[in-house]
């Protein structure tokens, strides 16, 4: 294999070197010696030695040549040449390096993320034919679905592998000191076949332990499993926990997270409980594994035929129930994925105006090289050995660029867990050799684009030694302002971008709630379905109520079924007992399930009526709900020239039946005041029409809301302490400021908009710069004629304006190009705006001005100083 | 260089090369230039600049290898013998050869 022996020479150049030098010296020593025995005198033997040689020099090279691999050589040379050119220049260098170091690592975390999250398949065996299956009702917000429907769907269709469901819950482990809460999923038969996951430890689930008879079987996860002292005899032990004795039967796999990456414990589900037989009771998400080769849009049809056969059979629960399919991965990546992209491109963009810039910078510097490689040429030089000298040159300061970038990617990519801990999948991504192939891949095309351009250009002026270039306006000239130009358009669309994103987060920021979420301390305290009947939840969620909302420094207590503020949709149908005109819209309203408290401790006002009462003070039973309150878009809306109080409303509570909780249909309840409009779904949304019912129990484990007179995590051990003694078998948790529980909400929609932010003014600093450079290079070439006509008499004024004129039309016909630009990008970013148009003139306006009058700085200052030179001096210097 | 010796032409060195090693296991580089010489009687001689990188060449192609050795005099030399891949190429180069000056004959021959 020569070229393997080449490759192996090259890099070990002085020992081939000196094989050769022994060879010949051994050649000549030989030559000379047989002259020397026909009688010539030693000397002139060694000269004539020599002579018939030919040049050793010469000789000695091309044996060289033929023992490396010159390609590879040349390319050693050059990389040495270069570093020893740039080491000459380092403010340049660190420079260039460091711009590229955080444009190419910004660009490779970014895509570490989406390779993550967005590319790479669920972390299950073929990930990618796992499906989510919901059903769908009109006038209905549940999602979710019975479990003999689901055992339908399993047994009657031809597309799937198996259909399993899950359902997500908290249970408390109270053999510590303190109650400790920790998340249960509840799965069906076949659960883990449809992941094809099997426990680390133990086994899974076997059927006859989906049935009431057997004891709840349990796998545990990993991170229980440790914190339970690791032991791998845990296996087949039974434990006492809550109400039940309870086996662990198995220990999952660290990186298995599934329905959510909080759940430490599943359980087996009873399918043949009494509440499991009822096809109105939904409870369960599901899950599927499509048959190979079986698209979406097959499976849904399929099981949409399934479900039309249901119907028939069941016409009363299962008429109006369609299905719908989609990837996993959608529902686990959720709206992650626009936020994504949008960073992903906008970083790229960064990288784009960041080469363009340094390739303008890399020109300049050719420039001034004309004299070096003008003595290249002339000494027999290629074109090809100069451009590949120069392209070598870019490629050395890509190549360090990206070497420190990965390793900022590499610290980057961890800190994702930190700053976006609600990023979908952030805890798988790594930095491996995927990444590093891209982070390659991306260095040769910045090298490309920082030094291909350059390197042909400068390469090209051959020129007489005695250069007379610094009188004629070169062409080189023209291409660094069309460099400029790009970074000019480029980084308009970037401050556009993060200038309307700005508008969005100020616009929210001055958003009137219509509730005070100041001083309220958010928690739950732990319960379960199944254990207690719904008095028994009403009556002990009642109890810490009042004890709670009884303590020193506590303004007021309520519960409440979703938390105000925070994007959670309850879409519900509801009925008007005494009926509506029958052209008059479907009722649809947001559904809140509070205690009467509620309004009380968020100071939403009381328009009209009174506020609700609990079912005992208005005269009822403990777990029947009489009253009701609407908001006021709900009274505008629906209700418009009716006496509103004394209606009775009925339906809503749906989903809160059928999650097992309330049996049977409750009757109508009454409406008994109306109360202020409040953004209860988020700052970004107008509020909805909203039914309020009256209620203590939403679930068993309800938001608790705590208004304090004070900081109310200041109260947050008080209040814990207090809760600690009305309930020692229940455990507090989740407990925070409501106000800080809203930020989180909105904390993705910060995160990109503060990024964007920095990479557009990272980008408006380049364009500073490459304006400022480009101009400073153009000045220079020029001095000696500003210095003539200085000398001449004219005024610094007029000169600096000639001077600044080029810059002024390229900035400006950029920025008009750039705004277009802007306009397509701005379009993408349409759902992410609130309280301004992707088209907003000023904010577009705004950000044309800023770039212009950045630029124009940035021109000013080297024309200006380019006018204080001493006329003689300029030009005396050539 | 006298005009009464004849340059070797571009490609034969090879096949002499080949011969000179296929008729002596090992040879130093000088040996090399004097055999051909001694064996042509003086009609041939090698330049001795292209001698090497010829040498080499055919070391990558792998038709040769070399170690380094004494000589008699007690010098440090690099010493060059046959592989068998070498002797194959030696084969196919003398067939070419004689098909060469056959067809150079052929075209002096004609009148």
């Amino acid at each position: 294999m020569p070229w393997l022996r080449r490759l192996l020479n090259t890099f070990r150049p002085g020992r081939v070197q000196r094989d050769i030098d022994r060879e010949i010296s051994f050649h000549l020593a030989e030559r000379a010696d047989q002259l020397r025995s026909e009688g010539i005198g030693p000397e002139e033997a060694n000269r004539r030695a020599r002579l018939q040689f030919g040049n050793p020099v010469v000789q000695r090279e091309r044996t060289w040549d033929v023992d490396i691999a010159r390609a590879v050589d040349a390319t050693m040379r050059n990389t040495r040449y270069a570093f020893r050119t740039l080491t000459r220049t380092p403010g340049f260098t660190v420079t260039v390096v460091l711009t590229l170091a955080l444009g190419i690592g910004a660009n490779t975390a970014v895509f570490s993320a989406i390779d993550t999250v967005l590319l790479r398949p669920l972390p299950f065996p073929d990930g990618d034919r796992l499906v989510e299956l919901t059903q769908v009702r009109e006038g209905s917000g549940e999602t979710r679905i019975a479990p003999v429907r689901l055992q339908d769907w399993n047994r009657l269709n031809v597309t799937f592998d198996g259909i399993a469901g899950h359902y997500v819950d908290d249970i408390v482990d109270t053999r510590g000191e303190l109650p400790e809460r920790f998340r249960r999923a509840f799965v069906t038969r076949g659960f883990f076949d449809v992941l094809k996951v099997t426990p680390a430890i133990g086994r899974g689930f076997v059927a006859s332990e989906h049935t009431v008879a057997q004891p709840i079987a349990n796998i545990i996860s990993d991170r229980r499993w440790r914190r339970l002292g690791a032991d791998p005899l845990i296996v087949g032990r039974a434990v006492k926990m809550q109400y039940a004795s309870i086996i662990t039967i198995g220990v999952m796999p660290a990186d298995f997270q599934f329905p959510a990456s909080d759940v430490d414990m599943w359980s087996a589900d009873d399918a043949d409980a009494p509440w499991a037989q009822s096809r109105a009771l939904t409870w369960l998400t599901g899950i599927g594994r499509l048959r190979q080769g079986v698209t979406l849009a097959q499976a849904e049809t399929d099981l949409n035929r399934v479900q039309t056969y249901l119907a028939s059979q069941y016409p009363d629960t299962d008429r109006d129930v369609r299905v719908r399919v989609t990837p996993l991965k959608d529902t686990v990546v959720g709206d992650s994925r626009a936020s994504l992209w949008l960073l992903f491109g906008s970083v790229s963009v960064l990288l784009l105006i960041a080469c363009t810039n340094i390739a303008a910078l890399l020109l300049s510097r050719a420039a001034n090289r004309e004299q070096e490689i003008s003595v290249r040429y002339s000494l027999g030089g290629s074109r090809r050995a100069v451009v590949a000298q120069l392209l070598t040159e870019a490629a050395v300061l890509a190549t360090s660029g990206a070497l420190v970038g990965f390793l900022l990617a590499v610290i980057a990519s961890r800190a994702f867990r930190s700053l976006a801990p609600e990023l979908p999948r952030v805890n798988e991504i790594t930095v491996d050799g995927r990444i590093l192939l891209y982070t390659i891949a991306s260095t040769v095309i910045v090298a490309l684009l920082c030094g291909l351009v350059p390197a042909l250009r400068g390469a090209r002026g051959v020129r007489p030694l005695r250069s007379s270039a610094h009188t004629s306006l070169s062409q080189r000239h023209s291409i660094q302002w069309l460099l400029v130009g790009v970074q000019v358009a480029l980084s308009v669309t970037l401050l556009a971008g993060a200038g309307l994103l700005l508008r969005s987060v100020e616009a929210l920021s001055r958003v009137d709630f219509g509730f005070d979420s100041s001083h309220v301390l958010t928690l739950h305290v732990s319960g379960t379905y199944g254990w207690e009947t719904t008095d028994m939840h009403v009556q002990r969620i009642n109890r810490v109520i009042d004890e709670v909302g009884a303590l020193p420094g506590v303004e007021s207590v309520a519960v409440t079924s979703t938390l105000p503020g925070v994007r959670d949709e309850q879409q519900l149908e509801f009925t008007l007992a005494e009926g509506r005109s029958d052209s008059a819209p479907r009722t649809f309203a947001e559904t809140r399930v509070v205690s009467p408290a509620y309004f009380q401790t968020l100071r939403i006002p009381l328009l009209t009526g009174e506020l609700c009462r609990r079912p005992t003070d208005a005269g009822g039973k403990t777990g029947v709900i009489t009253e009701t309150l609407v908001n006021r878009r709900f009274a505008d809306l629906y209700l418009p020239d009716r006496e509103v109080i004394g209606l009775h409303l009925s339906g809503g509570l749906d989903g809160l039946v059928k999650n097992g909780h309330l049996f049977g249909n409750p009757p109508p309840s009454r409406i008994v005041g109306i109360v202020g409009d409040a953004r209860e779904t988020g700052a970004d949304r107008a509020p909805a029409p909203t039914v309020y019912t009256c209620f203590s129990a939403p679930t068993p484990a309800p938001w608790h809301l705590v208004r304090t007179n004070g900081d109310p995590l200041a109260m947050a051990e008080t209040v814990r302490r207090k809760i600690h003694e009305l309930e020692p078998q229940r455990s507090v948790y989740d407990v925070a400021p409501l106000e800080g529980r809203m930020g989180d909400a909105y904390a993705q929609n910060r995160v990109r908009t503060w990024l964007l932010t920095l990479f557009a003014l990272t980008a408006l600093a380049l364009v500073c710069a490459g304006v400022y450079g480009t101009l400073s290079y153009a000045v220079g070439l020029r001095r000696r004629e500003v210095a003539l006509r200085l000398a001449l008499g004219a005024l610094r004024r007029s000169v600096v304006h000639q001077l600044t004129t080029t810059s002024i039309r390229i900035v400006g016909t950029a920025s008009a190009i750039g705004l277009v630009l802007a306009l397509v990008f701005t379009q993408s970013l349409s759902t992410m705006l609130y309280g301004v148009t992707p088209t907003d003139p000023a904010t577009l306006g705004g950000v044309m001005l800023l770039v212009v009058a950045v630029a124009l700085i940035a021109a000013f200052i080297p024309a200006a100083r380019a006018t204080f030179v001493q006329p003689m001096r300029a030009l005396r210097e050539e | 260089m006298s005009t009464s010796r004849n340059d070797i032409l571009q490609g034969t060195l090879t096949l002499l090369v080949l011969k000179t090693l296929a008729s002596n296991k090992r040879m130093h580089g000088y040996a090399i230039t004097t055999h051909v010489q001694r064996v042509s009687a003086d009609l041939l001689r090698v330049e001795e600049g292209s001698l090497y990188p010829a040498l080499h060449r055919m070391e990558q192609q792998g038709w040769l290898r070399s170690e380094w050795g004494l000589t008699e005099k007690n010098r440090e030399a690099r010493f060059y013998s046959l592989t068998g891949l070498g002797r194959k190429q030696l084969a196919l180069e003398e067939e070419s050869w004689a098909r060469f000056t056959e067809g150079v004959g052929r075209v002096l021959r004609y009148v």
